[in-house]
């Protein structure tokens, strides 16, 4: 019934309820584990639901919110790697580039996703993030967004700086402006439309 | 040959217009005024009267909010109105005097005295608190959301009293975005809770105290909220993308309000544009949309462009037209 409770919380997004009921889920007995799961699996729907246009930014962000403030009182009962399922991620905006929205919906889709973020803001020049994945070895993805035409060129030096340095680090690209044929020539392994379907693909590439 | 106004008006009635309405030709926009103040220029950083830092990096289309913890406004939604703290409006005749210069130098018999007002409502809330936490306390903190509306919007009332009194304008231009390019920000039902009457209020004000003709600048994907557009008074949208389906809109809305873009300007306004390019688009757009109820203008929401003669190409190409397509002139 808790555990119910609990997917039920993360689906509508009632941020100062889960953390009751994720407590409440642990005391009758359902290991951290399988209630992690279970919200992953309910933050794999509501991103659907986004895809499809059933639900809008608001909803699925409060509802990555919450999530995030379940996962909060379950650390605990972890064990070593389980609260991350999927791994490093590292995000930004092209160099040049402020707009900062669609990267932090993408941040927080895929920390619902099971990724552990490491946001490195806006405006990130090439060398940042290939600095940052020399300090993250373990750290597979690297995701960028541009939504202006004059920053497109950037995110093709950064793609190209890190594919010479970090062949097999998989790079997904968004942004308005960017198309799969653009992300295609700069040598990007995937692009998305949404933040939904972005963590979709992350978590693809990931397994 | 009509007027350009003249024009404007005949195209968004369904009359008989005698050429396209090019982009802004037919907008006096006044963009100063000493209650908004200015913009921040290339180059700096600066605040709003609202307390929001903003910065423009050289080499870049526009001012950007800046919402590091040292900077974002409001720290605690259910405290906002510890960091909120309302600009004034009334200022001396004198303070006026350029903006007053500005609207007295404008041609009414060509253009509508348009006063700017940007952010709108809905972007002074997320300037001040940030996008992803301002969407979300529309959910979490819908009193607070709406007492910080109501606050914006009141305000928003008290600049227009004094637009009316100094610039007596018979047009407004008002930006506020109100989603990405493919969809809303949010959906109608919440738009219709938190932003409709807000605007109903605002806009409902300027038609009343002599404006006849609203422009409102939302360069996204915003076709859901055209009924909500019709109701609150706006007369153009200025700005829709082509994701929109702007052909669509003008059959089913066409008469009870017009379209002013169907140009993405991520389309043409880029580095490697090309007059010929502009002029396939311009051409193609043109011919989806017809003359009626459409305005043909690039989606950004000034009468500028980000590189250097794009702008100017497209007005070109839109005058080329319109020599085709209405051959009495």
């Amino acid at each position: 019934m808790s555990l119910e409770s609990v997917k039920t919380a993360v689906e509508n997004g009632k941020v100062k309820k889960i953390e009751g009921v994720v407590q409440e889920a642990l005391d009758e007995g359902c290991s951290a584990a399988k209630i992690l799961d279970a919200m992953i699996g309910v933050m794999d729907g509501v991103g659907d639901k986004f895809q499809r246009n059933e639900i809008f930014v608001p909803e699925m962000l409060v509802s990555a919110l919450t999530m995030k403030k379940g996962v909060a009182v379950l650390k605990p009962y972890l064990g070593a790697g389980e609260a991350v399922s999927h791994g490093k991620f590292i995000i930004g905006t092209a160099k040049g580039d402020l707009h900062d929205i669609g990267k932090n919906l993408v941040a927080m889709m895929l920390e619902s996703a099971g990724f552990e973020v490491i946001d490195l803001g806006v405006d990130v020049p090439a060398e940042k993030f290939t600095e940052t994945l020399r300090e993250n070895p373990d750290c597979r993805l690297v995701g960028l967004s541009a939504l202006l035409t004059t920053t497109m060129d950037n995110m093709k030096t950064t793609v190209a700086a890190i594919r010479a340095e970090f062949p097999s680090v998989k790079i997904m690209v968004g942004g308005a402006p960017i198309t799969p044929e653009f992300a295609q020539s700069i040598g990007a392994d995937a692009y998305t439309t949404d933040a939904g379907s972005a963590a979709s693909k992350a978590k693809e590439l990931a397994d | 040959m009509l007027t350009k106004r003249q024009n404007l008006i005949e195209t968004i009635t369904g009359g008989h217009p005698d050429r396209y309405v090019n982009q802004y030709e037919a907008l006096g926009i006044v963009l100063f005024n000493p209650v908004t103040g200015g913009m921040v220029m290339p180059g700096q950083t600066a605040k709003s009267v609202w307390g929001v830092t903003f910065t423009w990096p050289a080499g870049m289309p526009g001012q950007f909010p800046v919402h590091d913890a040292a900077h974002l406004v409001i720290k605690d939604i259910e405290h906002w109105r510890d960091y909120v703290k309302v600009p004034p409006v009334l200022y001396p005749d004198e303070v006026w005097e350029q903006a007053v210069d500005q609207a007295n130098a404008i041609d009414r018999s060509e253009q509508f005295v348009c006063p700017f007002v940007a952010p709108g409502i809905f972007e002074q809330c997320h300037h001040l608190s940030e996008i992803q936490h301002c969407l979300m306390y529309l959910l979490t903190n819908p009193d607070e959301m709406h007492d910080l509306i109501q606050t914006i919007t009141d305000w928003e009332l008290a600049l227009a009293e004094q637009f009316v009194k100094y610039l007596k304008p018979d047009g407004l231009f008002h930006h506020d975005d109100w989603g990405t390019q493919t969809t809303t920000f949010m959906s109608p039902a919440m738009f219709e809770e938190f932003y409709y009457p807000a605007y109903k209020q605002v806009y409902g004000y300027y038609k009343s105290h002599g404006v006849q003709l609203i422009v409102h600048h939302s360069d996204s994907y915003a076709a859901t909220l055209v009924p909500y557009m019709i109701d609150m008074g706006i007369d153009i949208w200025q700005g829709p993308q082509s994701t929109n389906n702007i052909p669509e809109l003008i059959r089913k809305y066409g008469g009870q309000i017009s379209f002013m873009g169907g140009i993405d300007s991520g389309w043409v306004d880029r580095p490697d544009w090309t007059q010929e390019h502009i002029a396939e688009v311009v051409r193609r757009v043109c011919g989806e949309c017809g003359t009626h109820y459409f305005i043909p203008c690039a989606s950004q929401g000034l009468s500028i462009s980000t590189y250097p003669g794009v702008y100017e190409a497209v007005s070109t190409e839109i005058d080329k037209l319109s020599k085709e397509k209405f051959p009495r002139i």
